[in-house]
């Protein structure tokens, strides 16, 4: 019988810093697995954390840390060559089916990006798969912003609104909250447009208002939940919400169908 | 197959149980209650039939039996990870109608919820379950009211009647141990509870509308969050990782799982700073509505086996039997 | 016929004699403020048919019953009887009423009879007490409290017992909720910490109050099945130098606190001031002329501590000085 809590050691390919807090791990992974899902991360006597996946290669996964809590600080001071122990693939993740030939809009917060940016690389590679797609990411601060090259790609591709809350003086970019730029969003066909919304819980819960005011279905928005897991599968319970277990059920829900849980 | 037998025939039996089994019951430590000259029944291993305590529904549950308090996943250096491994033995488990219900809960989370779990399954397939018939109602108990006063799916009954002990067993494994001639067969049906204190009215009309109830901030408000409740339950199964290191040696540990209570702070912490239940009412709401609602949507029966510990166990006279009762009659 | 009465003798029969001329107030010592309901009503007795119905209850847990004629005192010691012996309290002669009055009352909290903090059974401890000391004419306070609250106040005392656990605890219990961490933060000493998830708990400065044990919802934490005790010395009122006791001896035992009053007992008797008024002197007067190295020779005559009790060499009083 298998025994889902002993972790595997997974090489550090290459680590690409994005910020002075927040990296990609670019481990070695050959096996299925979906943007949406996550790894149980962990450096043995410093603990686990579910980490999701921001990006998916052939023969690598990569995982977006930010450097917060016990365990992250830990792996920041581990650099390529070494291993990490992880274990997983868990959760659902996002189906592409959902969102292929459609009108996508992707509204993600900070690190919220990283569960979705497996999706916004595959249209930007794939742009004939999708009828449009937006990315509307938001950040704290310049300083704050995160995949700063993959961005340069995804514009050539997407439509991009790269904001940031607060800026100092003479920045050229993009200023306030993501919410801001949800009404003037191009919509041909509210129809056949989906939403993915990832982020703070209370982003999404300003972003699904500003959604549902363009007149879009319950049902066309996804959201990707982010709590506290220490299993991954469905044991421990912390992150049940609900009848629901985000690692099991989720962290990926259709807005129509989650709308109910409480945490 | 029923029996009668004497005392001393019955200790024999179990003298030679003891040997292929190891043996969990409620025992009485003495002096080890929460205050002074108290003390607590809870499971522990034991030797002979007296140590166990027959007469009083034990305060903590069977379940530490399955699922330990601390349990150590692995144990690792910096390249390898070693199991601990399993006792040999096979397990026997006294235990009460309400909590031989509960085992089926745990199985549900452990089982039947995702993967199934190394470590419970492992000493779930060794476990054997010893009925104990309950000839009176507890105090703060309502088995009756959820229908888990009686039970079938017991190994083996054995209750104490006067100078006799009368026995049913079920499992061909154990029958085996009863073939002396020293036992008698007999009609055995266990004992059960017709009738509790406590009478709860399950409320049939809850909806995610019950969420915003005003009683959990009423309950709340009295809530000291000290998860004694979560302790005590017999289907309470959250656990939260644990990662120490050695002391002496700083590049080996283990990796531990521990009970986690959802009514005490940290349970939805998240790196960076988020946490979800925040106020003592909706951690109790949480719970409560976890016991009566939310798993029977998953499972198809309510999570609650009435065993009445939660009451008797709160510091703070939080009868969750009346916040139930509450529900029935404010939500329908 | 004049009223020819012998104040000392009185006094010593358990009687104040009070400032209207011919009138007196008997007073009913209750060891550690434990009494059987029905010993009310005797007293309600008394005070109806020989006193003015007006009942004082007394700092020392007991009640004087005002108003009585002191001629009445053979009548009202009959009706004591009873209650006497319902108490349990010694006595040589019968129905001749409460015996000496210098030894006071042993006072004590309610106990682990009630109270969730309490480390043991103070009444009974208190009743031990008095069975070994009592009568006697020495000037001694005893007092007893469940817990390092000290709602008896000893420390007021000459002898202060507070009740003491030692905690015990069981990692494999443990669930890492701190309950015990910040319970001893906000009601205690702080004297516990978590490292690598289990609790590490400072010997030197956990004073056994037993809160972690009270709050800990698993039992990892559990009484010892020994109960300690912390025994203070020679606190006082009074109007020369009232002080509060200071700690003698922590982790102690019950046998050990009871050879230690006896012993005590004995010291006084060599040394009390001859010139003593009423052949009462506080015992810390005597310890503070005499020495208390020579004090603790006397007290610790044939005492054998436990190994886990610590004693503290030599005890200072301060306090507030009237007398300078």
């Amino acid at each position: 019988m298998k025994n889902e809590y002993i972790p595997f050691p997974a090489q550090v390919k290459e680590i690409i810093r994005h910020t002075d807090i927040e990296y990609t791990f670019r481990m070695s992974y050959e096996g299925e697995v979906k943007p949406g899902q996550f790894f149980e991360v962990s450096i043995p006597k410093y603990g686990e954390a579910p980490i999701s996946v921001s990006g998916i290669g052939k023969d690598y996964v990569d995982l977006t840390i930010r450097k917060v809590g016990r365990v992250t600080n830990r792996i920041f001071e581990h650099y390529e060559g070494n291993s990490l122990l992880m274990r997983g693939p868990y959760g659902n993740g996002f189906d592409i089916e959902n969102f292929r030939g459609k009108e996508v809009v992707v509204v993600a917060g900070g690190t919220g990006l990283s569960p979705v940016k497996g999706i916004v690389d595959y249209f930007s590679a794939n742009p004939q798969d999708a009828e449009k797609v937006t990315l509307i990411a938001g950040f704290k601060s310049p300083e704050d912003i995160l995949f700063k090259e993959d961005f340069k790609e995804w514009e050539k591709n997407l439509q991009v609104f790269k904001t940031v809350d607060t800026a100092p003086e003479g920045y050229e970019g993009l200023t306030g909250m993501v919410t801001k730029y949800i009404p003037d969003l191009q919509i041909d066909d509210i129809e056949n447009t989906v939403f993915i919304t990832v982020g703070p819980p209370v982003m999404i819960r300003f972003t699904i208002m500003e959604i549902l005011k363009l007149g879009a279905a319950e049902s066309s928005i996804w959201i990707s939940h982010e709590r506290k897991m220490c299993c991954g599968l469905g044991k421990c319970g912390h992150c049940k919400m609900n009848a629901a277990y985000v690692c099991l059920d989720g962290p990926v829900f259709n807005y129509a169908e989650s709308k109910d849980l409480i945490d | 197959m029923g029996y009668q037998l004497s005392r001393k025939t019955a200790d024999e039996i179990f003298g030679r149980l003891k040997q292929d089994y190891d043996i969990f019951a409620p025992k009485l430590y003495p002096g080890e209650g929460c205050f002074s000259d108290t003390d607590v029944i809870r499971y522990g291993k034991v030797g002979s039939l007296d140590e166990i305590e027959w007469s009083k529904r034990s305060d903590y549950s069977f379940k530490e039996a399955l699922l330990a308090v601390n349990e150590v996943l692995f144990y690792f250096t910096e390249k390898e990870t070693r199991v601990p491994s399993c006792t040999d033995k096979k397990l026997l488990i006294f235990l009460r109608s309400c909590d031989l219900h509960a085992v089926k809960r745990l199985d549900a989370i452990y089982l039947n919820n995702g993967p199934e779990d190394f470590y419970y399954k492992r000493l779930r397939e060794k476990a054997r379950f010893v009925l104990m018939g309950c000839s009176e109602t507890c105090g703060t108990g309502f088995c009756v009211s959820m229908g888990t006063n009686r039970t079938e799916e017991y190994d083996l009954y054995l209750k104490p009647e006067g100078e006799l002990y009368r026995a049913d067993c079920r499992l061909e494994e154990l029958q085996r141990y009863f073939l002396t001639e020293e036992v008698s067969v007999c009609e055995a049906v266990p004992d059960y509870v017709r009738e509790n204190k406590e009478k709860v009215t399950f409320p049939e009309k809850l909806s995610t509308e019950t969420f915003s109830n005003p009683l959990w901030a009423e309950y709340g408000s009295r809530c000291i969050g000290c998860g004694r409740c979560n302790s005590v339950c017999p289907t309470c199964t959250c656990f939260t990782m644990q990662d120490i290191t050695y002391r002496d040696n700083e590049n080996a540990g283990e990796r531990r799982r521990v009970w986690a209570s959802c009514q005490v702070d940290g349970y939805t912490d998240i790196a960076g700073g988020n946490s979800f239940r925040k106020t003592q009412g909706e951690k109790m709401r949480f719970k409560v509505m976890h016991k009566i609602y939310d798993f029977e949507k998953r499972f198809g029966y309510p999570m609650c086996v009435g065993c009445g510990r939660c009451d008797e166990v709160c510091p703070e006279y939080i009868s969750y039997v009346n916040i139930i009762n509450r529900l029935a009659k404010e939500e329908g | 016929m004049g009223l020819d009465i012998n104040t000392k003798k009185a006094k010593k029969n358990a009687y104040r004699i009070g400032k209207v001329r011919g009138e007196g107030a008997s007073r009913i010592r209750v060891p550690g403020g434990y009494l059987k309901a029905e010993i009310l009503g005797m007293v309600q007795e008394i005070a109806e048919k020989y006193g003015n119905g007006i009942v004082h209850l007394t700092t020392r847990q007991g009640f004087e019953i005002e108003g009585i004629r002191l001629e009445d005192m053979d009548a009202i010691n009959e009706m004591l009887q009873p209650i006497i012996e319902i108490l349990e309290i010694n006595q040589q002669d019968p129905g001749t009423g409460y015996p000496a009055s210098g030894t006071r009352n042993i006072c004590a909290c309610i106990g682990n009879n009630v109270c969730p903090f309490a480390n043991y059974n103070t009444s009974k401890f208190a009743k031990r007490i008095e069975k070994e000391i009592f009568p006697n004419d020495l000037h001694f306070k005893v007092a007893l409290t469940g817990c390092s609250n000290d709602c008896a106040k000893v420390r007021l005392h000459d002898f202060g017992i507070i009740g003491m656990t030692m905690p015990q605890y069981d990692p494999s219990r443990c669930v890492s909720c701190q309950a015990c961490v910040k319970g001893c933060r906000s009601l205690s000493v702080n004297a516990l910490r978590m490292e690598n998830y289990k609790i590490i708990r400072d010997e030197e400065k956990c004073i056994g109050c037993g809160v972690c044990i009270t709050k800990c919802p698993t039992r990892a934490w559990t009484r010892s099945p020994k109960k300690y005790y912390k025994l203070t010395l020679m606190g006082r009122t009074g109007k020369k130098n009232p002080r509060l006791g200071e700690d003698f001896l922590i982790w102690t035992d019950e046998d050990t606190i009871v050879k230690i009053i006896l012993n005590t007992y004995r010291f006084v008797k060599e040394y009390i001031s001859p010139d003593a008024p009423g052949g009462k002197e506080h015992i810390g007067y005597i310890i503070d002329r005499v020495g208390f190295e020579e004090y603790k020779k006397w007290a610790l005559d044939g005492v054998t501590l436990l190994p886990e009790t610590k004693m503290r060499e030599c005890v200072y009083w301060s306090g507030i000085h009237f007398d300078r």
